[in-house]
């Protein structure tokens, strides 16, 4: 982990957190004085060389923030007076968010499913199917033959027949019959198969179906803004539109089809992807743009520059500094 | 067309700085190691490239 510190008239640190770096490069991009190195990011992402995503320039560095202000994955903490810069009104505050309306979700999973960071987190109660499923079972022994019908045919699997060992001195072909209640629904196919009227299922659920409480889903859902990339994985999957995702940057990201792409033999974009937007078809890769948060990982990574970034929004509000309003205008357009 | 390998820039696998990552990075079987220098399979080499961007002596080019 590398980190700065200095301390004059105020204590200034910036640390770089390797672990949620993507190594998209941002921050040395906007960097006003050139302090900040990209590492070889896809043989990092690939885990080929033990380094850091960016080498911090200590001689170089300014401790101005900036880096820290504009990383869309809080990858850099800046303190002023060991108060963190995010914290601070006259500091840039990004917008970007996620959020899931828990009165929406029904708690299926799927974006737990497909979350690249396993930032979200669900626990769900189903309730008890005895509730729900009621009825009563009786079986006749005294007209039970012990055919075996009704244990075949039984679609849950809840009849059992104990067979006995038959001699010349015992001919009870079974030692008796048994219905599973907590298996049984009580649809009557015993009942109906039975050669000797020796079974009687009463439906409850079947009766009273209309009085009988709904099930209810009991659930809790948490997405841990802290591991959170706002990719949007969530709210293209959720099938009840819960997630509500602000993505850092608004724009565009496609391929240029001039260029070479050798799919299989490269697929550096699709590891460096922090969000897991880029699969490899037929040789060739692609970007899902609803999956992407623009952060031009893979256009560097890319060693044929196919890969075309182009943000026309950057939802960081409050640069009250024209000078890093002039460095972090350097992200939008064509950045390639 | 096949990359090239400035042997001098290159040097042994043993003095790279990437410690021969360029093997590790080509999934091809285009590059390998023999007697501590790296060794061009060019029938294997599929024009990626990524060898010639991640090279950290920038040893590997293309005419």
């Amino acid at each position: 982990m590398a980190s700065i510190e200095r301390n004059g008239d105020q204590k200034r640190s910036l640390e770089h957190k390797n672990e949620k770096c993507v190594g998209c490069g941002i921050c040395a991009d906007i960097c006003p004085t050139e302090s900040i190195r990209l590492g070889p990011v896809l043989p990092i992402a690939r885990g080929l060389v033990k380094m850091d995503y960016i080498n911090l320039n200590n001689d170089k560095c300014a401790l101005c923030g900036l880096c820290a202000a504009a990383c869309p994955f809080d990858a850099l903490e800046f303190k002023i007076d060991d108060k963190n810069i995010k914290e601070l009104e006259a500091y840039p505050k990004w917008e970007h968010e996620a959020k899931i309306d828990e009165g929406s979700c029904i708690y299926c999973g799927h974006c737990v499913k497909v979350c690249p960071k396993d930032a979200i987190f669900m626990q769900k109660t189903m309730p008890e199917r005895s509730e729900f499923v009621i009825g009563e079972t009786e079986i006749n022994e005294d007209k039970c033959i012990y055919c075996g019908m009704c244990e075949d045919i039984c679609p849950a699997e809840a009849i059992t027949i104990e067979p006995n060992d038959v001699s010349s001195s015992n001919q009870e072909i079974a030692k008796g019959i048994n219905i599973d209640e907590s298996k049984c629904v009580y649809c009557g196919l015993c009942r109906r198969i039975c050669p000797e009227d020796a079974i009687k299922i009463i439906c409850t659920t079947c009766m009273y179906r209309d009085e009988i409480k709904e099930p209810e889903i009991k659930g809790d859902i948490i997405l841990d803004e802290e591991e959170c990339i706002n990719c949007g994985w969530c709210q293209e999957i959720c099938p009840k539109d819960a997630p509500v995702v602000t993505k850092p940057f608004e724009g565009q990201i496609y391929m240029d089809e001039e260029a070479d792409c050798k799919g299989d033999s490269c697929h550096a974009c699709k590891d460096v992807c922090p969000c897991n937007a880029v699969s490899i078809v037929d040789n060739l890769s692609e970007i899902n743009p609803d999956l992407c948060v623009l952060c031009g990982a893979c256009a560097k990574a890319c060693p044929q520059d196919r890969v075309v970034v182009k943000r026309d929004k950057i939802n960081l509000n409050n640069i009250r500094s024209k000078s890093w309003q002039k460095r972090i205008s350097t992200l939008m357009g064509d950045s390639a | 067309m096949p990359v090239i390998i400035d042997t001098e820039k290159c040097g042994k696998i043993k003095n790279c700085p990437g410690e021969g990552l360029c093997i590790k990075i080509c999934e091809q079987g285009a590059l390998i190691e023999e007697d501590d220098d790296v060794v061009l399979v060019p029938e294997n080499c599929d024009d990626c490239d990524l060898c010639i961007q991640n090279c950290p002596n920038q040893a590997i080019s293309k005419e």
